[in-house]
């Protein structure tokens, strides 16, 4: 595994008080949380910036790191001496400073490098007696595309649940789950998993795992709700004389009539082609002109004679009113 | 070791739904004090009687989640957690509203 300097990561010296350290995380934390930040890779940033605050806030677990030494550097191959952690007084003989169970969870996406020294079976790992007698349900976020959501769909994640072992420490378990998407879910849908979040150390109640659906941007359709809209580009004269288009819609194409004298900007409706639901969405088609370019003498020929034999043609005249 | 499990079991978790409050605070890793204080700063409706009866919409949990999220990471309390929510739920609104405005003007 790589070594990970957490002083680094956090932007602070060796010697960094424990209050620099707070305000640092505090201002990466803001920069990189997923539910604000914009920055690429945020997700990843931010845990490898709560990884090094879960270190480095801890008095303990920060003098336990700083005995590696400051000769490492980040991305370095690491293994965890044999003696580690040996020499420390764990309050209550288990993780120093630990809030119960609440951590293990925060914890998953943590480095190898961070399961190694504080996870696991090390003395800094949470015990089971701080934890509590049910199983937590978790809470995880599926991003889907919008196809999936019209026709449903089987998706496999790949998820960690802390589990007890023989031994009496806790370990984070893979699995994989697979997942039915039904038909017609919406964005921001909830999908419930009864049984399916954390086991409960006591034979108590498992948690349930509850995933919010998100429906990824989609190239043709703007979705709203169970509604969708594709904005359809038209040629002049299928606005003006009006035409039958074909137009893609998430269950296959269909004809479509554009009346004549349609306007950029028009929408016309599909009713029921939207999300399939009690009621299903409708499908609205958004026209948008699409001008050919006067890019031939044909072409320009053309536009010249509409400027001819159309002059009382104003498209400014409500700017006059 | 990974090993494979077959859900079979998906419920659909509908606008008509409720949670109670207890769950909330358990899929959100909240205190429930803190749930109540976002509700009442009008990001959740909370309905029933008495505390073990208190039940939200399920359609609030990924709000809630949300501001809990910023509130445990960030260190913001619970005011500023639900103005952040709805600011951030509005420059979506925005944002897709731009998105969809810039393909007719492309």
């Amino acid at each position: 595994m790589e070594y990970r300097d957490y002083y680094k990561i956090l932007g602070v010296a060796r010697t960094a008080t424990a209050e620099d350290i707070k305000k640092s995380y505090r201002r990466l934390a803001r920069k990189y949380h997923p539910d604000v930040s914009k920055e690429k890779n945020a997700e990843e940033k931010f845990k490898e910036v709560q990884e090094a605050y879960e270190v480095l806030k801890d008095p303990e677990k920060r003098a336990a790191y700083d005995q590696l030494g400051s000769g490492w550097k980040s991305g370095q191959q690491f293994r965890p001496p044999p003696d580690w952690a040996s020499g420390f007084e764990f309050r209550g003989g288990a993780r120093p400073g630990g809030g119960g169970g609440a951590h293990a969870f925060e914890e998953e996406g943590f480095s190898d490098f961070f399961s190694s020294l504080f996870g696991g079976a090390s003395p800094f790992a949470t015990s089971p007696r701080q934890r509590q007698q049910a199983g937590r349900d978790h809470h995880a976020r599926v991003d889907i595309d919008l196809e999936e959501a019209f026709g449903g769909g089987t998706r496999t994640l790949d998820l960690k649940r802390p589990e007890l072992k023989t031994d009496g420490t806790v370990e984070l378990r893979a699995r994989t789950v697979r997942v039915t998407i039904p038909a017609g879910v919406t964005d921001g849908q909830l999908i419930r998993l009864a049984g399916q979040g954390e086991a409960a150390p006591g034979g108590g109640r498992t948690g349930d795992l509850y995933l919010e659906l998100h429906i990824r941007p989609h190239r043709l359709f703007q979705l709203d709700g169970r509604d969708v809209t594709l904005t359809l580009p038209i040629a002049p004269w299928e606005a003006a004389l009006g035409a039958t288009v074909t137009v893609p819609t998430l269950g296959g194409t269909v004809e479509m009539q554009v009346p004549p004298g349609a306007q950029s900007g028009q929408k016309l409706r599909l009713r029921g082609r939207g999300l399939p639901g009690q009621p299903p969405g409708d499908a609205y088609v958004q026209l948008k002109i699409v001008l050919p370019p006067a890019s031939s003498p044909e072409a320009r020929a053309l536009y010249e004679d509409m400027r001819a034999k159309l002059a009382g043609f104003d498209p400014r005249a409500d700017l006059r009113r | 070791m990974s090993h494979e499990v077959e859900v079979h079991e998906v419920r659909l978790v509908g606008e008509a739904d409720w949670i109670a409050a207890v769950d909330i605070c358990r899929v959100c890793r909240i205190e429930l004090d803190a749930v109540i204080e976002l509700a009442e700063l009008g990001l959740a409706a909370l309905r029933g009687g008495s505390m073990q009866e208190w039940q939200f919409p399920a359609a609030a949990l990924p709000r809630l989640a949300m501001a809990a999220r910023l509130m445990r990471d960030l260190g913001v309390n619970a005011s500023g957690a639900a103005l952040a929510v709805e600011l951030l739920e509005t420059q979506r609104e925005l944002e897709r509203r731009i998105r969809h405005l810039e393909r007719l003007t492309d």
